[in-house]
């Protein structure tokens, strides 16, 4: 092996490493600053603190914090920048496109968590999207009756029956759990572009595509978001609430999509008579 | 020890539950048929031609008749409904009604040009959940569900469904994380709103 491919192997397997180290140095990192809680005689605030379940709060409201003065300075006006120079057809095909490119990734989620249904319609619709759909930019599957089911490793672990744990806000990356944090790695390694040779352009076109993804999901929350920043008393707990109630949504929608059916197609067989 | 703390907290909730209105569950084309009706009663005030204040007086009223304020505000307080006053409950109870004033205010004119459909209605637990599209220019459309209860013998809205999020569920956390930060004070979550009213107030 070159001195140069060994540089860059070690180079890849060193960020690798740190992918997957990452959620454990954060979790560390972030229950070393907890909450103190209330005495279990107070009954209502000791219910509404085991209901919050985020015994690192101290430490994730100063992540907030900082998260909520980047995005103040920095993402949010990029996206109204982008939002001024784009149409609502535009973002949408951004949309579609850069679901289309997180398909491989959810049907290796779906497969993992026991649900091939779900894992078969991802497989549709990314062949479908990918081809008819002109690499992703529209998305006929939905119209052919394969709609898309989020999901990702974190709605994995959950389906296996691991806990949510105690919530964390994640410096840049926002809202999350003890569980959910392990998608990150899982995110890093599987898109289309890991197996694909290593150059300078499928490397260009991997940053645009995460740069695309992070604006044009911004732009998406412009509105909602500055309307939970005017009228929650508290925007760092409204957050939090909306992420858990999310979360139970997708893990109740990846249930339901995943129910057997009969085509109406299949005649069922009848039962042979004596 | 799972089945103590369930009769426990079912003990301790019973007072909750006889303060709380009689509310019946409304069938589903009843409630789509309401829901349609205000709908389009709130559609046509957003999008008139009168004044943002006029458009807010009239959003109040028709808020105040298709919503069940009082009882959404008693969800809304949840466990501290017992640990409230009869002061701080009424007090409590007009400040709401107030920042729900005035945070549909906030929302007029990013829902100008609205255009809503109603797509079907299924009954879940007490409620009845009303599925609609809402549609807005430059927006991507909303799927939103309207929970709808019979309250008082007329359909009332209880609760808005958003991407699987409850408006009412999301309030009660937010209003229970600020009395929390205050050693359980339901004196600090009235100081609190009381401040948002000053501060939308003041910024009108």
């Amino acid at each position: 092996m070159s001195k140069r491919n060994r540089v860059r192997k070690n180079r890849v397997n060193s960020t690798r490493l740190a992918a997957f180290a990452a959620p454990g140095i954060l979790l560390a990192g972030l229950l070393s600053g907890c909450a103190t809680p209330p005495p279990q005689s107070d009954t209502a605030d000791y219910q509404a603190y085991e209901q919050q379940d985020d015994p690192a709060e101290p430490t994730n409201r100063v992540f907030y914090a900082i998260n909520d003065k980047i995005d103040h300075y920095a993402f949010k006006p990029i996206a109204e920048g982008y939002v001024d120079i784009t149409t609502q057809g535009i973002r949408n095909h951004v949309g579609d496109f850069v679901t289309n490119f997180a398909e491989p990734g959810r049907i290796v989620y779906f497969m993992f968590g026991g649900k091939p249904r779900d894992a078969g319609t991802a497989l549709v619709r990314f062949l479908v999207d990918s081809t008819v759909g002109i690499g992703g930019i529209f998305d006929p599957a939905t119209s052919l009756g394969y709609p898309e089911t989020d999901t990702d490793f974190g709605l994995t672990l959950a389906e296996w029956g691991i806990p949510a744990g105690p919530y964390l806000y994640l410096p840049v990356f926002g809202p999350s759990g003890a569980r959910d944090v392990f998608s990150l790695p899982a995110e890093y390694f599987l898109t289309p572009l890991e197996p694909a040779p290593e150059s300078v352009g499928t490397r260009i076109f991997g940053y645009s595509e995460t740069a695309l993804h992070l604006v044009n999901t911004r732009a998406e929350f412009i509105q909602p978001i500055d309307q939970i920043e005017a009228t929650a008393l508290d925007p760092y707990a409204t957050f939090r609430s909306l992420y858990r109630q999310e979360r139970a949504s997708q893990l109740q929608l990846i249930d339901q999509r995943d129910t057997p059916s009969t085509p109406d197609w299949f005649q069922p067989p009848t039962a042979p008579q004596k | 020890m799972h089945l103590r703390r369930t009769i426990l907290g079912a003990t301790a909730a019973l007072p909750m539950l006889a303060a709380l209105p009689a509310h019946a569950q409304v069938a589903p084309d009843a409630a789509k048929a309401f829901i349609t009706q205000s709908g389009q009663q709130l559609v046509a005030v957003v999008n008139s031609n009168a004044s943002t204040a006029q458009k807010a007086d009239q959003l109040r009223q028709l808020v105040d008749q298709i919503v069940a304020v009082d009882t959404v505000g008693d969800y809304v307080l949840g466990r501290y409904l017992n640990v409230a006053t009869a002061d701080q409950h009424t007090q409590f109870l007009t400040e709401f009604h107030q920042l729900l004033s005035y945070n549909i205010t906030y929302q007029i004119k990013a829902y100008q040009g609205i255009t809503f459909t109603v797509n079907g209605a299924t009954v879940q637990g007490n409620d009845t959940i009303v599925d609609t599209t809402i549609t807005r220019p430059g927006q991507a459309d909303a799927d939103v569900g309207w929970a709808v209860d019979e309250i008082g013998g007329a359909p009332k809205i209880v609760d808005v469904i958003v991407a699987g999020t409850s408006l009412r569920i999301t309030t009660r956390n937010d209003y229970a994380s600020v009395i929390t930060s205050n050693g359980g004070q339901v004196s600090a979550l009235l100081s609190a709103m009381q401040n948002q009213i000053d501060r939308i107030k003041s910024n009108q």
